[in-house]
């Protein structure tokens, strides 16, 4: 209850506090924002492993003739956990971003705001409170896609609006279907429409995965995430690569797992070609992520990519499938959350965001290119690295369900990821020796920290997977 | 934990690495000298048949085993020579190379991840150790960091990548029916589903990008060859054979000594054909090559062909292929050997005439005396002249080639005969490097420096040990291959090596034939100026790919573009129709005048207007209908709308 709660609540009550302050106290702020992401971090971890251990966790409220319950499971944990654990980093890395951008009182604010919506979306136990919280974290993030002010960020801010609410709609429907025909709307007792066959059903799941498919930017429903990246980077980072585009994934997961329940999905014939979505998207989100010479941008369809990866894996409909769905979150988001900082690093410190203009830059800058170097062979899937850990459970699910054709297009994309990225890293270390270093000066450290932090984490999980397994393994046997 | 230490030494020398002021302090030589005297003293049972197995114990689905039986004791020994031999002969080469230190981190790296991938007790810890060593390795490629190498390096890693993926697609498909993939547990079952089988062929692609299979050959000689020679000479003579090994642990999977059946029946035949392209392939090309050590890479192809030949031979003749897989193990050591020394005796040209190209050297056997004799130890056991190591194996390789053509089918057959033709080109590709190198018209490039102690150190180490494999051929296959052999499960192995006599008269006379045909045919290629053909680019493998990539980088590319073409005709499309709607509206807006054919609306409001237009297509609408309930109507209104 109260760890629920704390986690909770601890990112509005942070904005609460900065919007509060006088404008000209940067310290105190960031101490005020570390504070709250740090207690955001520490209370999900706690309830994540209270709910691993078997326990239960659970706030119910009626209000407005409504039920609203936040009841985590293993899977709402697990997400929480990623997402507030990367929370932190984000903080340090945008304290050091942020130095010299404007209007920091805001972004910090709906920073810390989007946390609360973030782990609520995570830790919901029924479809109003998902739903609730999902629309929340749109109108919560708004802010910070227009942070620039500039036109392309409002024209983007507006997409990005577009986009989700249509998608939001979408799932409202579906939702009030859902109720219609079941009469329940919480996860706990079992999937929802377990005993439910009608016509219809295959419409229901159309709905259901179009309208979370925009936040988990599944091909064709993917154009605001690039337009998207004209957010700050510590934004790009944590909100379009994992929290919002993970908040429309696990609504997937949510929707396959928990509303469809696994049997049901079976008999589905929609569910039979969503794997092949899925499959879609994984290789011409990175086909066209070779194409695309502005590197947030390539970073941008990368990510549509690999939250496919994700889905492909809850598709399967197999326990090896789902296990590597849960790994790939981890694992995926660690290493992209790297790149983007890297990315970050390089538009700051170098002044280049076109990936054709790198070369010399890893001299100038090597420790962040070794850390994009690593966090590049992770994309590929190459074994030191935690990507290793999911695609090989991914392929394993995509042999279990009998479709081995799945493990191809994975080994595909690894190559493809591979011309994404390592001859980016090889081109930034040709050309001229930079005289000084890029890496000095006052808030370096606190970008280049938390990246070379999250490749060591990625490294760690890559050799030895069994710290994370636990919740793994919980999520797992939620559901199989 | 023994083992755990062993893999960790390499690496335990690189904090000292990071400290050290002291230039002198050799660092991979003490890591190599340590590893094989802690092999030569630690390996004793290994060789009587009993493993040493190590299983970390971690939670989750994944803890590292190592193991060590007589395989893996017989590659960690060689590497730990070939390190040390490498280690003598570098710090004085590197002065020429520059960047010493970089290069000194790279080997401790590579060779601590060359042992793992010989000490791993399971597929997936080799997998790590395989793709860790990928990745030091590559720095070892792209060392001189020109476009040339940068090129190479992009071969190498790519390759590489695409076969550690491969590995792990094979894993999942070999593990697909539920098999623990640990080594030395014989071999996994029957191969009856279609999907175990896919999986024993991409573990055996993997393996062969690594061990330069054709066609996947085609990184092999461009990264060989940038590569500093050290590197190369490591590269060539032991990175490669972790495709061997690997290619050897696979047969493990399959079952060696056990006559292959149904699914797995064509992996005899086909690793021999794959042999014999490799081999076939190899020494064309390297008879074709104007530079020294691209020749020694093609070269590398070439040798790895006959270790494939002879791992296909030995499943081919399932109880009977100990000649088979005894051959291929003693070849590897003995290309190890052999290969090495010429690179390094190539390196030591180099250092003094910055050249490696063949037609620019000549007659530099006066300045480099000790070199050119370690040199020609080196040709003569590459090219299997009685006396030298590369006879006893390639005898061997003989004997297993014919026995399996005696049983079978004509591809074998052809393998034999085929086999004595790749012994010609041998021959005449390395009677042309020397000739060219150290006999001939003396080079016009100027000369400076020469032999140092330490090259001469580090090549007479691998010729001594050439030289006393050559004579007493025996030893190495009472001492290791026997134990190895039965460790793989080869149950009657000990009664046909035992009889293994090494100098029949028929053997050597082959050699013979082999080697004088090998001098004319080279003396001939000189004279004719055959050795400067090149092949038209269809006809090189390499030349072939480039024109499939450029094939469908220009698909690619059209397709993209009819894409865009066709975006921007849509969005145009839709700004003129939105525009149309746009005055349409507001036309119905605008109050003052509207006209539907004769009538004018001048006075009503537009929207009274559109208001009355739609009742009067919907009475219209439903009239027609109603009607369809009486009459039958074209359109049946009444059906799609409903009642």
């Amino acid at each position: 209850m109260l760890e629920l709660g704390m986690a909770l609540f601890s990112g509005v009550t942070g904005a609460l506090v900065v919007a509060s302050l006088p404008k000209a106290t940067e310290r105190l702020r960031r101490a005020v924002v570390l504070l709250f992401s740090v207690t955001g971090m520490v209370f999900s971890w706690r309830v994540a492993i209270k709910i691993f251990n078997g326990g239960n966790i659970g706030i119910i409220a009626q209000l407005g003739g409504l039920t609203w319950s936040l009841d985590p499971d293993p899977l709402g944990a697990m997400f929480g956990l990623i997402a507030s654990t990367l929370w932190v980093f984000a903080a340090i890395y945008s304290f050091g971003y942020m130095e010299r951008k404007t209007r920091p009182q805001t972004y910090y604010a709906f920073f810390l705001i989007s946390l609360s919506a973030t782990l609520g979306v995570a830790f919901s136990g029924n479809l109003l409170a998902l739903y609730f919280f999902y629309e929340l974290l749109t109108l919560a993030t708004y802010p910070l896609v227009i942070h620039e002010r500039s036109a392309d960020a409002v024209k983007a801010g507006r997409k990005y609006i577009i986009y989700s609410l249509s998608g939001a709609a979408a799932i409202l429907i579906a939702i009030v279907l859902t109720y219609i025909w079941s009469g329940k709307i919480d996860f706990a007792s079992g999937p929802i429409l377990v005993n439910t066959m009608r016509p219809g059903l295959n419409l229901l799941l159309a709905l259901f995965v179009g309208g979370f498919g925009v936040k988990a930017a599944l091909m064709p429903l993917h154009r605001w995430l690039p337009a998207a990246m004209v957010a700050p980077t510590p934004i790009s980072a944590l909100l379009h690569a994992v929290a919002v585009v993970y908040s429309g994934v696990y609504g997937i997961l949510r929707v396959v797992y928990s509303v469809f329940g696994r049997e049901l999905m079976g008999t589905l014939s929609l569910a039979r070609k969503l794997p092949w979505v899925a499959a879609f998207t994984i290789l011409v989100g990175v086909i066209i992520a070779t194409q695309q010479d502005v590197l947030k941008r390539r970073l941008a369809y990368h990510t549509i990519s690999q939250l496919s990866y994700i889905l492909l894996g809850a598709f399967t409909l197999q326990p090896w499938g789902l296990g590597g769905a849960i790994l790939h979150m981890i694992s995926y988001s660690t290493l992209k959350v790297t790149l983007f900082f890297c990315a970050g690093i390089i538009a700051e410190r170098a002044d280049e965001t076109a990936v054709s203009r790198m070369q010399g830059v890893g001299w100038s800058l090597p420790k962040t290119m070794i850390a994009f170097g690593v966090a590049s062979l992770g994309m590929v899937g190459m074994l030191p690295l935690n990507t290793f850990w999911s695609k090989y459970y991914l392929m394993r699910g995509g042999v279990q369900s009998g479709q081995w054709s799945l493990a191809l297009v994975l080994i595909g994309s690894g190559i493809i990821n591979a011309i994404c990225f390592l001859p980016t890293v090889v081109a930034s270390f040709q050309g001229e020796k930079a005289k000084s270093s890029g890496e000095t000066g006052g808030n370096t450290m606190l970008m280049l920290g938390p990246t070379l932090c999250l490749a060591g984490i990625a490294l760690l999980i890559g050799l030895y997977p069994g710290i994370v397994w636990p919740g793994v393994e919980a999520v797992v046997n939620r559901f199989f | 934990m023994f083992l755990v230490f062993l893999v960790t030494i390499p690496i335990l020398g690189v904090p000292i690495w990071y400290f050290k002021r002291d230039s002198s302090i050799n660092i991979p030589f003490m890591a190599s000298a340590a590893l094989l005297l802690l092999g030569l003293l630690g390996f004793k049972d290994v060789f009587t048949g009993s493993a040493l197995v190590y299983k970390m114990a971690l939670s989750g689905p994944f803890s590292p085993s190592f193991r060590i039986d007589a395989l893996s004791a017989v590659f960690v020994l060689l590497a730990s020579f070939l390190w040390l031999v490498v280690a003598i002969y570098a710090p004085e080469y590197m002065q020429h190379e520059g960047k010493t230190a970089g290069f000194e981190l790279c080997t401790l790296l590579t060779f601590s991840a060359v042992l793992g991938v010989f000490m791993a007790g399971d597929l997936i810890t080799m997998l790590l150790f395989f793709e860790l060593m990928t990745i030091a390795s590559y720095f070892w490629v792209v060392h001189r960091w020109n476009g040339e190498a940068v090129k190479a390096g992009y071969f190498y890693l790519f390759f590489s990548i695409i076969g550690g993926l491969f590995l792990a697609l094979g894993i999942v498909f070999l593990g697909s029916s539920g098999q623990p993939l640990t080594l030395g547990s014989g071999a996994v079952g029957a191969f009856e589903q279609p999907l175990s089988i896919w999986g024993i062929v991409l573990l055996i692609a993997g393996f062969g990008i690594k061990a330069g299979m054709v066609p996947l050959h085609l990184w092999l000689p461009h990264a060989h060859s940038v590569a500093p020679t050290p590197a190369s000479a490591l590269l060539s003579g032991l990175i490669i054979k972790i495709g061997a090994y690997g290619l050897i642990r696979v047969g493990e999977f399959v079952g060696w000594g056990a006559q292959l059946s149904g699914g797995t029946a064509f992996l005899g035949p086909g690793l021999i054909s794959a042999g014999v392209l490799t081999m076939l392939l190899g020494v064309t090309g390297a008879l074709l090559q104007s530079d020294a050590k691209r020749l020694l890479a093609y070269h590398s192809v070439s040798q790895m062909g006959y270790i494939i030949l002879g791992l296909g031979a030995g499943l081919y003749l399932g109880t009977q292929g100990s000649y088979g897989l005894v051959g291929a193990v003693y070849h590897i050591v003995n290309h190890a050997l052999f290969k090495a020394t010429l690179f390094l005796g190539v390196g030591v040209i180099y250092t003094a005439t910055k050249e490696t190209d063949l037609y620019k050297l000549g007659g530099l056997l006066r300045k480099f005396p000790v070199t050119a004799v370690l040199m020609f130890f080196a040709v003569m056991g590459i090219t299997g002249t009685p006396g030298l190591n590369g006879y006893a194996s390639k005898t061997i390789l003989h004997h297993a080639v014919s026995q399996a053509a005696l049983a079978g089918t004509p591809l074998v057959v052809w393998a034999e005969r085929l086999f004595m033709l790749v012994g010609v080109g041998t021959t005449a590709s390395f009677a042309k490097l020397y000739y060219l190198m150290f006999l001939g018209q003396p080079t016009k490039l100027e000369v400076s420096g020469g032999e140092t102690k330490q090259f001469q150190a580090a090549m007479s180490l691998l010729v001594a040990i050439m030289v006393l494999i050559g004579l007493r051929p025996g030893l190495f296959v009472r001492i290791a291959a026997l134990p190895l052999a039965e460790g793989l499960g080869l149950a009657n192995a000990g009664p046909a090596l035992k009889g293994l006599n090494f100098w029949a008269v028929p053997d050597l006379v082959g050699m013979a034939v082999t080697l004088a045909l090998g001098v004319a045919f080279c003396w001939v290629g000189l004279k004719s100026g055959l050795f400067h053909w090149q092949p038209p680019r269809f006809l090189t493998l390499e030349g072939l790919g480039m024109l499939i990539y450029q094939g469908f980088s220009s698909l690619f590319r059209n397709l993209s573009l009819i894409y865009r073409n066709t975006a921007v005709a849509l969005k145009r499309r839709a700004r003129v129709v939105r525009g149309r709607f746009l005055t349409l509206s507001e036309k119905m807006e605008n109050p003052e005048a509207i006209t539907f054919g004769n009538m004018s609306f001048s006075d009503i409001s537009a929207n009274t207007g559109l208001l009355m237009a739609v009742l009067v297509v919907l009475i219209l609408v439903y009239t027609y209908k109603d009607l369809g309930h009486y009459v039958k109507l074209p359109i049946p209104l009444a059906k799609w709308i409903g009642k």
